[in-house]
């Protein structure tokens, strides 16, 4: 037992103690008041000031812009320049991480506004489920001026940030397409010429043969789905076949032939020993480039530049090509995802936002500086006349990068439906692949209850 | 208030003195009805809604009624109950000994090793997950590359569902179990040292005397830890969130993740409400039948 002697020291001055803990309590009253009334006062203002009319003033105001990692420094960056024509208007870009941003975004909107940043970096897969469950969440940008950039981006985007064709809830940034990194010295050591595989059943075989002779295998997966994108090449495998978790009326086409296909390639890959697991998000990522465990990182264009940061050593041993098509003259060019910038509705700065928003995405110069900067590829077209889309690039063994997803930009690409159920399609599509890579599922029944249960939450019908 | 008579002067200080307490639990209250009572009662009224296209509609019990047929919750359920059932006693279990061994007199520089047992508890949630999850990845993690020195496979930790369930059970007993032992510490040390003495002049052992006079001894204090624990278990969230997110396919969700997924992430936050009201009313009757059967008389 411990000795009790402890005790006594705290009775030995009883009054002594107390007198200043009723002091402490007093204080900290008058703490908590103020505290409160600091809570009040900052539940009432968004935090920028200076508006003037509806919209605001286009040449004044305090704005904030919500981004994360590479992107946020591109913009932090491009403030500056926007200050020479732009004055009046104080730009502060907060890094807030992704995926964290989307629900931060979420809790805004659902708050009415309250709390939202001016300026928000959209993703398309989340842009359908903010402009459908919270409307008037993100401003019209017709009105501000918009509708003059129709057909400035990319082909398809403008379907994305305006479906009825009139509101135009953001104005698109990046545009991704798939891409096919590979590295170059491990193909050559197994005797396979990466350039002329055709369909991805070849790159399968291919694939056999390099984990033979050199060990690595051809992609990686993320197997548990730790992350939310962990479906990312069962999607790009979908959009190579046209075709996506809902058709164009907002139908169910988990369950499609196509569908199917795309699993059972993933399966049959794994079940040969050639897809390593990725779980563990970015930091595994990254330490699978440095060992060099995947030949193949089958990631869109904005990886690339990732690429050349994390392993500047591996120069020369890189190259990067469109994905094979899945069948056989099939298409090779698929636009898997696109960034935006909005405007909150309840920004009282709309109109400086949006000469920021027009700034960044509207003129050829900042984007050509931001892919210069992170190698993030813009939607715009006129900025792909810039000389820096057309440079070889030493990395990539004097490969020409930016003329090989411009040519991918120019292709016919069917607009995607993502609809405002996407994260709910992406969890169980996430959970049906964890069953087939780890459990050996079969791809056509894991598809086809993700289906169900999609249809069971949503009230979506089925296509066919 | 309105009094017909004026008080006698006399009184006045003595009537001050009787709204004075008032006013200084005004504040704690104001912040508790914004900030607790008036969410608790908004997100009940939500769970009578549905959300579409924008509008709320009122759509009465619905959403309660969707819970019954929602194969993910009872998934969510089953992990969170399986969680209760084998980490929380565990963990207790390893708690009572650690306290019974930090308060023992042979042990050397005790209040080191309390604290150190205790200094988990201080680590943020979110950082020791991640901390957690970079040490059992299963090819670049730390645990692996050590087992590898001695010859072993590397386990799955977090990428087969038993091993994540039994991964996540190892955090939380690491995080929780000082934590825990302190509060039993506490309580120990209230035990009089005469039953011991007594138990011993009786010829009770060691292990009787833990039996019959450690046990008994901690009881309020083991209720008070399996109340704490059962509330925390059911409202899991952090460490699945970090270190599995819930996965592999659903096999560490928890009530909590999938009330937050609902909301945050479906923008669903009618039915994320009725799923919150339903674990309430599991956490309410899981802690009733504790006090009944562990709270013994009073």
């Amino acid at each position: 037992m411990a000795p009790r002697d402890r005790n006594d020291a705290d009775r030995t001055h009883p009054t002594a103690a107390a007198r200043p803990a009723r002091r402490d309590l007093l204080r900290m009253g008058g703490g908590a008041l103020a505290a409160t009334g600091l809570a009040l006062t900052g539940c009432s203002g968004t935090g920028a000031d200076g508006g003037g009319g509806e919209k605001g003033d286009p040449e004044k105001g305090r704005i904030t812009v919500w981004s994360w990692q590479g992107p946020a420094a591109e913009l932090k960056a491009l403030v500056p320049d926007f200050n020479k024509t732009h004055p009046g208007i104080q730009v502060t870009v907060e890094d807030i991480g992704n995926p964290a941003i989307w629900e931060k975004i979420t809790a805004g909107l659902a708050a009415g506004g309250q709390g939202l940043a001016d300026v928000l970096h959209i993703g398309v897969d989340y842009l359908p489920g903010y402009v459908e469950r919270f409307p008037g969440g993100l401003a019209d940008l017709a009105p501000l001026g918009a509708t003059a950039y129709r057909d400035s981006f990319a082909a398809g985007l403008w379907g994305t940030v305006s479906p009825d064709g009139k509101r135009v809830n953001a104005l698109p940034w990046e545009a991704n397409s798939a891409g096919f990194y590979y590295r170059a010295d491990l193909f050559e050591e197994a005797g396979v010429d990466a350039e002329a595989l055709q369909t991805w059943d070849e790159t399968i075989e291919a694939g056999k043969v390099l984990k033979a002779k050199t060990g690595a295998h051809l992609l990686g997966l993320d197997k548990p789905a730790s992350q939310p994108d962990a479906a990312n090449f069962f999607q790009m495998l979908l959009q190579l076949q046209g075709t996506f978790y809902f058709d164009r009326d907002g139908r169910i086409t988990l369950a499609s032939p196509e569908a199917v296909k795309a699993m059972t390639l993933i399966k049959t890959m794994n079940d040969a020993g050639l897809v390593s697991d990725l779980s563990g998000g970015w930091n595994a990522l990254m330490s699978s480039l440095e060992k060099g465990t995947n030949a193949v990182v089958p990631w869109p264009t904005w990886f690339g530049g990732i690429i050349e940061e994390q392993v500047p050593g591996e120069a020369g041993k890189w190259r990067v090509r469109l994905p094979p098509a899945v069948r056989r003259g099939g298409p090779t060019a698929a636009t898997v995802n696109s960034t935006h910038l909005a405007v909150a509705g309840s920004s009282r700065h709309q109109a400086a936002a949006w000469s920021f928003v027009e700034h960044v995405l509207t003129r050829p110069a900042s984007q050509v500086r931001i892919y210069r900067g992170k190698g993030i590829a813009p939607a715009l077209m006129e900025a792909y006349d810039d000389s820096v889309f057309h440079e070889p690039s030493a990395f990539f063994g004097g490969q020409k990068k930016g003329e090989v997803f411009l040519a991918a930009l120019k292709a016919p690409s069917p607009p995607v439906n993502y609809t405002a159920d996407y994260s709910r399609a992406l969890k169980l599509v996430t959970d049906a692949q964890t069953k087939v890579l780890l459990k050996g599922a079969d791809p056509a029944a894991v598809l086809r209850d993700a289906a169900a249960e999609l249809a069971r939450q949503t009230g979506r019908k089925a296509a066919e | 208030m309105t009094l017909a008579k004026p008080l006698p002067a006399a009184a006045r200080p003595r009537r001050r003195g009787r709204t004075a307490p008032y006013l200084f639990v005004l504040p704690a209250l104001l912040l508790f009805a914004a900030f607790k009572l008036y969410p608790i009662g908004w997100s009940f009224l939500l769970s009578l809604h549905r959300t579409t296209g924008g509008t709320e509609t009122f759509v009465g019990l619905d959403n309660y009624a969707r819970l019954i047929d929602d194969p993910l919750l009872w998934t969510a359920l089953r992990n969170t109950l399986v969680i209760l059932a084998v980490q929380v006693p565990l963990m207790l279990a390893l708690a009572t000994g650690l306290a019974v061994a930090l308060d023992s007199r042979l042990l050397k520089g005790r209040p080191l090793f309390r604290l150190g047992f205790f200094l988990p508890m201080v680590t943020g949630l979110v950082a020791y997950g991640i901390v957690f999850s970079v040490l059992l990845n299963k090819d670049y993690g730390l645990v692996n590359w050590l087992l590898g020195h001695v010859g072993a496979d590397p386990v799955p930790w977090l990428t087969d569902g038993t091993w994540a369930r039994i991964s996540l059970g190892l955090a939380l007993t690491w995080h929780y179990t000082g934590y825990n032992a302190v509060i039993l510490l506490a309580r120990l040390q209230t035990v009089p040292r005469e039953l011991y003495d007594a138990a011993a002049v009786d010829g009770a052992g060691a292990l009787t005397a833990f039996r019959h006079v450690t046990l008994p001894g901690l009881r309020p204090a083991l209720l008070l830890t399996t109340v704490l624990s059962t509330i925390g278990t059911l409202q899991l969230f952090d460490e699945p969130t970090v270190l599995t997110g819930g996965g592999p396919d659903n096999a560490t969700l928890t009530l909590g993740m999938y009330l937050y997924r609902n909301a945050f992430t479906y923008f669903d936050f009618g039915y994320a409400s009725a799923v919150a009201y339903a674990l309430t009313l599991l956490i309410g009757l899981l802690g009733l039948l504790q006090f009944r059967l562990l709270g013994g008389k009073q």
